[in-house]
């Protein structure tokens, strides 16, 4: 019992305890303990995996449903209870589908790109704290990896785009490196005021660092400018132009089928979620909160970040090319910059 | 046209995010509405009476047949030539006035109406039945006099206002 709830409130605790007993019995074998460790992080690697492919199986679900309520529809309904094992009968469906690469494809890179794609996601979870101690590897530069790691999808996008052979794939590909450039530099500056005012990059520091009700009152416009820049960036709501329907079939996924769609397919709504987790590290106090387990308060603010960027998708329509670069750089660059320097002139000041 | 801005940027820019805000809010409210959807096979909504089904030749109760005078007329119209009429005979082998078989093909029909429409003595009626689909070709021509069928409930009363309506009237 005591075991059971120090697993939950102080996972920290535990965790650390068991490394070092495992790390204690290891040495006392006279093994190298860099196995041991890289055997550690393989289990957390398994781990997120797991978490992946369970959360992307809820979230897409989830994501329907809501959907369809705002459309005063009912959703998936059919399949277990309230339709929750739709998900998992798509992918059955997916996994047995034939796998096709068109013959002008350029192979190699046509069928690196979903890989690459789906790694730079997996990678992402390395510094996102679950809960206390619950995080693969708490980086001192975690909120610099975080926003390196999370450019990086759109090389596979751009190279998925470009190996396909096609123009509607290829203009995808383009519009998704542009977007993801553009936007990325107001994320990378509401973030950095967010490292300004918890004085650290990493995770751990910027959950502990934020006051009970996080930095969303400290940072209103920042947090707002997260959300749009980081939505935008997971090519998602009213920034989906890369795989806009109406213009390009499907953008950079026309020509994939099989189970190589369904690792795009995976990899856009682990970004969902990841984009939601990220927003509720770094504003809202991440695990942190009263009486419940901090891997369900995580959970539950991520999931609250993630309902907010569904509803956003389902609100507005698509940006045109153009309002969509100039919403970037002439509105979302400057509101970003001159939160950073209000920021930083009331951290010195106060 | 191009309608200048009638207001500085600055309101432009605030309505502006008040009317996504009350785009937000349209779907949240949305979203805690009762879905409209009718679980189909399960529950069924009540079909108008103008429903267009497949082509039923009702019995008259007053005639005890149907109201076919084998005029051809919808056989005329029928874009598609779905209809087809056998006329039946007399003794001496002349014509009489009302079909023998009256040759309706499913597969062919388009459910455009027109000849429930141009019937003069109202003896078609587009009917409920839609769940029409099969596997074998060769059941989709039907015989609609050998059928016999008769209309129930507010159909078949809204269909007999037609012709007795007329019958008063002329």
């Amino acid at each position: 019992m005591k075991l059971l709830y120090d697993l939950f409130y102080n996972t920290d605790v535990v965790f650390e305890g068991w490394r070092a007993a495992a790390h204690q019995s290891w040495a006392a074998r006279g093994w190298p303990t860099v196995i041991l460790d890289a055997l550690l992080q393989l289990g957390w690697a398994a781990a997120a995996a797991v978490f992946l492919a369970v959360n992307a199986l809820f979230i897409i679900w989830f994501e329907r449903k809501v959907a369809a309520r705002m459309q005063l529809r009912r959703g998936p309904n059919r399949v277990g209870p309230w339709g929750l094992l739709q998900t998992l009968a798509d992918t059955g469906k997916l996994l047995i589908k034939e796998d096709i690469i068109p013959d002008a494809a350029d192979r190699a890179v046509f069928r690196a790109a979903p890989i690459l794609v789906l790694v730079s996601t997996f990678l992402l979870f390395v510094v996102l704290p679950f809960g206390k101690g619950l995080v693969p590897a708490d980086l001192n530069v975690g909120l610099v990896y975080f926003l390196a790691i999370g450019g990086l999808s759109v090389i596979g996008i751009l190279a998925g785009g470009w190996a396909s052979n096609n123009k509607y794939s290829l203009m995808g590909g383009m519009r998704s490196a542009a977007q993801i450039v553009s936007y990325e530099v107001p994320a990378v500056l509401t973030v950095l005021s967010v490292a300004l005012l918890a004085g650290s990059l990493r995770m751990g520091d910027i959950v502990r660092a934020q006051p009970a009700y996080g930095y969303v009152l400290l940072q209103p416009v920042g947090f707002v400018l997260f959300l749009i820049a980081s939505n935008a960036e997971i090519n998602r709501g009213p920034f989906d132009l890369p795989e806009s329907d109406s213009e390009l079939v499907s953008g950079f996924v026309t020509e994939y089928s099989a189970m190589r769609f369904a690792f795009f397919f995976l990899a856009e709504y682990t970004n969902l979620f990841l984009a939601g987790a990220f927003a509720a590290t770094l504003f809202l106090g991440g695990w942190r909160g009263p009486l419940l387990p901090p891997v369900v308060w995580f959970l539950l603010k991520s999931y609250f970040v993630v309902f907010i960027l569904i509803w956003v998708r389902w609100t507005f329509p698509r940006l045109r090319v153009d309002h969509l670069m100039a919403f970037s750089w002439k509105v979302l660059l400057p509101l970003a910059l001159l939160n950073l320097v209000v920021t930083a002139v009331l951290v010195k000041v106060l | 046209m191009y309608a200048p801005p009638t207001h500085g940027t600055i309101r432009q820019v605030l309505s502006g995010i008040a009317s996504l805000g009350k785009g937000l809010w349209i779907t949240l409210a949305y979203m805690f509405r009762k879905p409209i959807t009718v679980q189909y096979p399960e529950k069924r909504v009540v079909l108008p009476l103008r429903f267009r089904g497949r082509l039923m030749m009702p019995i008259d109760q007053d005639k005890g047949t149907t109201r076919c005078t084998a005029c051809m007329r919808c056989v005329k119209i029928c874009p598609n030539h779905s209809i087809d009429i056998e006329k039946a005979t007399g003794p001496d082998g002349e014509p009489l006035a009302r079909p023998a078989k009256y040759l309706y093909n499913l597969g062919t029909c388009m459910f455009c109406n027109l000849c429930v429409e141009v019937c003069p003595f109202f003896a078609l009626v587009m009917s409920d039945e839609h769940e029409l689909a099969t596997t074998n070709k060769s059941v989709l021509v039907l015989d609609l006099v050998a059928e016999k069928h008769r209309l129930t409930g507010k159909k078949a009363s809204w269909w007999q206002k037609k012709f007795r309506g007329t019958e008063e009237a002329g």
